[in-house]
């Protein structure tokens, strides 16, 4: 008997998945008008204060529009998990998917199959295949985000000297992409700057300031640590700070206002460069909402999502606008 | 098998749109890469070895699949044989570093758990990713055949084999009997080092088809694939009943482990308070899970130790009586 | 002298890129940025010294940067509650070493393999760690860094700790018969029994001291900086088995000396920011330690041989 028990447990196990066949799950989209509507909300990963300041203006914009929210995402880089939690979706029965995209060609499988179920899709922060979501909410481009950098640098090193580059792995693929286009504006019109190296930092703190201070002592004409990875930010910082070189070196990079705040006041941080995140995760919502209201079909060129008032829509792009810079005299008014 | 239950009620409780088929077949889709790793764990650790490479060899197969079927314009079958014969291969390479050798499992799988992840991610310098895979090929992932996902009927042929292998042949037995006593499986003139070998070559060719499986199932092949894979697998293996120290185990308790491991992840993120913590809530109860199935097997072997002493101590006083 | 092999050779390799450097690139001497740099090894120097005892002992412990994080986070949390310094070091050592009972209670007492029980609470306690805290940044109140003595004087003071800890941990290692159990247990754990020392004890408190040492170094790595970074050890059981097998412990237990890890760790540390001085690419960062690493497993391999013979 011990031993049939497990043939048991698996021959009920195919028959429910046989016979159930017939029976599948309610198609989403048509459910009774009492019923709330439900988000997923797809982060590339867990336990990171950007997706983190997302779910909080999701969370806003879900309680303004009394939907319900769904937040989950893999806490690690196996690429086959946001395919399943996707996958996981689709039988959860939610009525719209937002996707940030780890994998752009991967995900669109999962994505497609959602959309066949009649499962509304878009994703924001990183796109995926066009042909595999309706909407991408765009917060800006790979272009958008290094040519800003750039822009940046050169204005505060006032276009000429070294500068270094702290990304978090050197197989980042998104960080590949900004920083390629980091190096395309370099080129074209940054002829007296120099990238004399780029170091990773494992998206943790204490490397990049031991990195930071590496590149400094290595480096004596260094004259800007520019930070791409959110962490290295205050980490290129502090190493400045404790080499005594604050303000003789400037840094700036991509990270999150209140973790660089005390650095920003103190002048040894010049520029946090970001766009407001919590924006992008309220209006990633209220175009998930308007999508699966039907309120937003494709073809539009504008999209009006409360407070952020009328955005432009650019073909399937909806454009949350600029990276923002935050600077000494405008970090305080922000809080995330 | 009680623990099992006990989720499967729970989540069709408290879990939405848990019970259902479609629900079912995600489960199995998602499980089957994890439930072939520790079908071929499962005789390694009945020898009383360990394989933490297998998470690893599957991230360096789908990889070189990848390459093999996008660069190089193989056919799917071909590159699949392939990536079959370099699993065996490295696996064989374990095999060779712990029976010729003669260093412990534990730290050549460890070696080569860093080896293969760090060849996968030198193949494609961390970045290139594989995507352009035929349609019919695909379909290993995404179809169903006779009412069951495409790639269950793979996984209930590996484990009938499995099964087979260890309940029904002298391999079972004599993986058994070495994870009892090398020395005394020695003397008993049993061939030590070509079956522990055999045990991992088996688990290098599994872990390629696991490969390719999860390949045909993501639409992209990654160095990352497989990351975290092993531990889980150990886990199954263990939570079903296989002792860590070898000797003792089955192949369908470590399907039962499978399931339950694989109904955890799925139902803790249906159930809506949770739902936004389910993930790191699973990957901490899955870490729990082995410590609590580690300690407890140990525990059982000790309280089944002293009830047999008590037996064997009250059985010659009954003697005596008469 | 030939019993010093392993460390004259570790010596060596440290003078020859010391000597390209101060050829190539004097700047590397530099008095402030050098002692900044040493001062920053310290907590990775007092986890290796923990990891040498537990692998001298004939296990390993791959949580260790599950632990680093998790007491960094508990610190920073009482830190940031205007608990003082002073209560949080001792706290932090008794955490970590809590943790490290919890490994050794399993690895000793169960006589369980501690690489599936390392690994299993590194993988607990890493996704513990994401739970609680969602990677959050802690911000750290005022006079907590450099405990609140100026840079130089903290970071001088810090290098002295870990000065006094490699004395002490060598000295005991080799003179107290504690020391000399965890070797006598590494090389022939039944020998050892027979020969009247318990190897579960010494299993279980060569796992509790390690455990309190990370504890202690998450602590001497939080001064250092005004923020604890939840995903700090990250790596750090790598770093730490790697200072101890090129500082000569063997993988299979029972050898190895706590100065030569510290050697093994000046070594491993002097590689990547000499790359940078010498202003080699980063790719090439990983290869190359990786190379060291596995010459030094190698002539191992050989060591372990001659010795046989």
């Amino acid at each position: 008997m011990k031993r049939l028990l497990p043939f048991l447990a698996c021959a009920s196990f195919a028959f429910l998945i046989g016979c159930g066949q017939s029976s599948s799950t309610p198609p989403p989209g048509t459910a009774p008008a009492g019923k709330k509507l439900s988000i997923a909300l797809l982060p590339k990963s867990k336990g990171n204060q950007y997706f983190v300041t997302v779910r909080k203006g999701a969370d806003k914009a879900a309680a303004e529009l009394g939907v319900e929210l769904l937040f989950d995402g893999p806490t690690n880089t196996d690429p086959a998990k946001q395919n399943e939690i996707v996958e996981n979706w689709i039988t959860l029965g939610v009525d719209v998917i937002a996707a940030a995209c780890e994998n752009r060609e991967g995900i669109a499988t999962a994505l497609k199959k959602a959309q066949a179920k009649g499962i509304k899709v878009l994703t924001y922060d990183s796109d995926t295949m066009p042909d595999a979501r309706s909407f991408f909410v765009n917060q800006a481009t790979a272009q958008g985000i290094g040519y800003t950098l750039m822009d940046t640098a050169a204005k505060l090193c006032g276009e000429e000297g070294e500068f270094a580059i702290i990304t978090a792995t050197l197989t980042a693929a998104n960080m590949n992409e900004w920083r390629k286009n980091i190096e395309a504006r370099l080129k074209e019109k940054y002829p007296k700057m120099k990238l004399v190296d780029t170091k990773p930092c494992d998206d943790q703190k204490d490397k990049a300031q031991q990195e930071t201070a590496n590149l400094l002592g290595a480096y004596p004409d260094l004259k800007c640590v520019m930070a791409i990875c959110s962490p290295a930010v205050p980490g290129a910082a502090e190493a400045v700070k404790q080499a005594g070189k604050a303000g003789k070196v400037k840094v700036l990079g991509l990270g999150l206002p209140n973790e660089n705040k005390a650095y920003v006041k103190s002048d040894v941080t010049q520029a946090v460069i970001l766009w407001k995140v919590e924006d992008l995760g309220y209006l990633t919502l209220h175009a998930a909402t308007a999508l699966a209201k039907g309120d937003l079909k494709p073809g539009a060129t504008s999209f009006k999502a409360g407070p952020l008032g009328e955005l432009k829509i650019e073909g399937t792009d909806i454009l949350l606008g600029q990276p923002f810079v935050f600077t000494k005299d405008n970090i305080d008014q922000f809080d995330f | 098998m009680i623990f099992l239950v006990a989720e499967l009620i729970i989540f069709s409780a408290f879990g939405r749109n848990f019970l259902t088929a479609d629900n079912l077949s995600n489960i199995v889709r998602h499980s089957t890469e994890i439930g072939l790793l520790a079908l071929v764990m499962m005789p390694v650790i009945l020898t009383g070895g360990i394989d933490l490479s297998v998470g690893s060899l599957l991230g360096l197969c789908a990889v070189l699949f990848g390459t093999m079927v996008q660069d190089a314009g193989l056919p799917p079958l071909v590159a699949g044989g392939i990536t079959l014969l370099i699993g065996g291969l490295a696996g064989g390479f374990n095999a060779l570093l712990i029976t010729r050798v003669r260093l412990p499992a534990l730290i050549v799988t460890l070696g080569t758990f860093s080896l293969f992840r760090g060849l996968a991610e030198a193949i494609t310098k961390g970045t290139a990713t594989y995507s352009k895979f035929p349609e019919s090929f695909l379909a290993l992932g995404s179809a169903t055949f006779m009412g069951l996902p495409v790639q269950a009927w793979i996984f209930i042929v590996i484990a009938m084999v499995v099964w087979l292998l260890v309940h029904r042949t002298t391999f079972g037995r004599s993986w058994r009997a070495i994870g009892f006593s090398p020395e005394g499986a020695r003397y008993a003139g049993l061939p030590v080092e070509r079956r522990i070998a055999f045990a991992h070559v088996m688990a290098g060719i599994v872990a390629a088809l696991a490969a390719i499986i999860l390949t045909a199932r993501v639409t992209q092949a990654r160095a990352e694939a497989g990351t975290g894979y092993e531990l889980l697998a150990i886990t199954a293996v263990v939570l079903g009943g296989t002792s860590i120290f070898g000797g003792t185990g089955s192949v369908h308790g470590t399907l039962l482990g499978v399931a339950s491991i694989a109904v955890l992840t799925n139902g803790l993120s249906r159930i809506p308070s949770i739902m936004g913590v389910s993930r790191e809530l699973s990957g901490v109860l899955t870490g729990a899970l082995l410590i609590f199935a580690l300690s407890s097997g140990v525990l059982m072997k000790f309280l089944s130790e002293r009830r047999a002493r008590r037996q064997t101590s009250r059985n010659p006083s009954t003697t005596s009586n008469a | 002298m030939s019993r010093y092999i392993r460390e004259l050779s570790v010596v060596a390799g440290l003078g020859l890129i010391l000597a390209a450097l101060s050829f190539f690139a004097p700047a590397f001497f530099a008095p402030a940025p050098l002692l900044s740099r040493l001062a920053a090894e310290v907590p990775a120097l007092v986890v290796a010294l923990g990891m040498a005892v537990v692998m001298i002992g004939r296990h390993i412990d791959i949580s260790v940067g599950s632990i680093f994080g998790l007491t960094a986070v508990l610190c920073g949390t009482l830190l940031a509650n205007k608990v003082p310094l002073l209560l949080v070091v001792p706290l932090a050592i008794v955490a970590g070493a809590t943790l490290g009972t919890l490994n050794g209670w399993l690895v000793a007492g169960l006589g369980l393999p501690s690489i599936v029980v390392t690994l299993a609470t590194m993988v607990t306690g890493r996704e513990l760690l994401s739970l609680w805290q969602q990677g959050r940044f802690i911000t750290l109140p005022n006079g907590v860094q450099w405990f609140g003595l100026s840079q130089t004087a903290g970071q001088w003071t810090l290098l002295i700790i870990a000065l006094l800890l490699v004395t002490l941990l060598a000295w005991a290692s080799r003179r107290l018969s504690a020391g000399r159990f965890v070797y006598a247990v590494g090389s022939d754990p039944e020998a050892a029994r027979l020969a009247g020392i318990r190897p579960g004890a010494v299993t279980f408190g060569s796992f509790v001291l390690l455990g309190a040492l990370v504890g202690f170094a998450a602590v001497l790595n939080l001064v250092q900086s005004p923020q604890v970074d939840p995903k700090a050890g990250g790596g750090l059981e790598l770093k730490a088995i790697a200072a101890a097998v090129i500082g000569g412990v063997a993988v299979t237990g029972g050898r190895g000396r706590l100065w030569g890890v510290f050697l093994g760790l000046l070594l491993l540390t002097t590689i990547n920011p000499a790359l940078t001085y010498l202003h080699v690419e980063a790719y090439w960062e990983k290869a190359i330690q990786g190379t060291v690493i596995l010459l030094a497993v190698e002539a191992d391999r050989f060591q372990g041989k001659g010795a046989a013979k």
